[in-house]
C-alpha cells in the first residue's frame, strides 16, 4: 500500500496532522509526504521517529522535500538503543522563571535547576519550552551552555514555535529544535513521567 | 576517569547570595549559580561556583564589596565523587 500526502503550502502543523492521517488510514506500507519547507520536513520526520517508523528524506529541488515513511517497519524497539543515563521523561518549562512570587529569585531558581539538570544523570530524555520558557533557549539566555552540554548528551531540546513566533525571537534560537503543539502534546502525555516546571 | 575542579562560594543567606551574583558580574568574573553542593549542606542554599584560576579576583572582590560569604571552597569531582576543601 502507497500513499501520497502533497502538504506544500500547507501551514504548520497540517503537514504533521496529514501525515499521521495517512498513516493511521493504512494497516502497513509506505506514505511519501511532500514538503516545501524545512521546518515542516523536520516535523514530519519527528513525527516518523516518535511513532517508530522507519523514514527517509529526499530533498528535491530547492524547496521541495519527499519524506518516505515506511510503516511495515516498526524499527526495532526504540528504547532499546537508549542508554540507561537517560530516563523516559519529559520536564517541559512554561516560564523562564521557576515558581510564582519574586521573579528576581524565579530566574536564579531556573538557572540553578537547569545546572543541576546537568549535574544528575539518568537525564530526562526531553526537555519542551513553550510560552515564556523559550526565553531560556533563545540568544541572552543565561542557561544556554547548560542546555547546550544537555543537547550534546543527547537530550532532545524542543521549543515551541508558536511562542518564539510570538515573542519574536524565532530567529535567536540558540539550542535544540522547534516544534509544534501536535508534538509537544506527544512529548507530554507519551513518556512514563512529566515534569511541568514554571 | 573524569576529573573536574572548581571553587563555590557559599553565603549567610538567599539574599546575600543574590547581591554577591550581581557583584561579580559587575567584576565581570565568569561564575556560575548553583545549588550548595550537598557535601557542604543539605539545606537548600544558592552558592556560586567559579574558576578555581580566578580565585584571586573572587576573594578581592568579595573583601571590596564587603560581601559576606559562608565559605570558600574547592570542589574536586572525579567521576561522580565529590571532595570539599576549605578555603582560607
Amino acid at each position: 500500500m502507497k500513499k501520497e500526502v502533497d502538504a506544500r503550502g500547507q501551514a504548520c502543523p497540517r503537514p504533521v496532522i496529514m501525515t499521521k492521517k495517512a498513516l493511521d488510514e493504512i494497516s502497513e506500507g509506505i506514505v511519501t509526504t511532500i514538503v516545501d519547507n524545512e521546518v515542516a520536513k523536520e516535523n514530519v520526520s519527528k513525527l516518523a521517529k516518535s511513532l517508530g517508523y522507519e523514514y527517509s528524506v529526499d530533498k528535491n529541488g530547492e524547496n521541495e522535500y519527499y519524506i518516505h515513511i515506511n510503516k511495515g517497519q516498526v524499527m526495532e524497539e526504540t528504547n532499546v538503543c537508549v542508554p540507561d543515563t537517560f530516563k523516559d521523561m519529559t520536564i517541559a518549562f512554561s516560564s523562564n522563571t521557576m515558581g510564582g512570587g519574586s521573579e528576581e529569585l524565579g530566574k536564579i531558581l531556573m538557572k540553578s535547576f537547569i545546572y543541576t539538570l546537568t549535574e544528575s544523570t539518568p537525564y530526562p530524555s526531553t526537555l519542551v519550552f513553550y510560552n515564556g520558557g523559550v526565553h531560556l533557549t533563545c540568544e541572552g539566555s543565561p542557561v544556554l551552555d547548560d542546555l547546550k552540554k544537555l543537547e550534546e548528551e543527547g537530550i532532545e531540546i524542543l521549543s515551541c514555535g508558536t511562542c518564539l513566533d510570538f515573542y519574536k525571537i524565532k530567529d535567536k534560537l540558540s539550542v535544540g529544535s522547534v516544534t509544534n503543539m501536535y508534538s509537544i502534546l506527544e512529548k507530554l502525555k507519551n513518556p512514563t513521567k512529566t515534569v511541568i516546571i514554571g | 576517569m573524569e576529573y573536574k575542579e572548581y571553587g563555590v562560594v557559599t553565603f549567610e543567606s538567599t539574599h546575600h547570595a543574590i547581591r554577591g551574583e550581581k557583584i561579580l558580574e559587575n567584576a565581570n568574573l565568569k561564575f556560575k549559580t548553583i545549588p550548595t553542593p550537598r557535601e557542604i549542606t543539605s539545606s537548600c542554599g544558592l552558592s556560586i561556583r567559579f574558576d578555581l584560576d580566578d580565585i584571586d579576583k573572587v576573594k578581592s572582590t568579595i573583601l571590596e564589596n564587603e560581601l559576606a560569604i559562608k565559605g570558600l571552597y574547592r570542589m574536586s569531582k572525579i567521576d561522580s565523587k565529590n571532595h570539599i576543601e576549605k578555603i582560607n
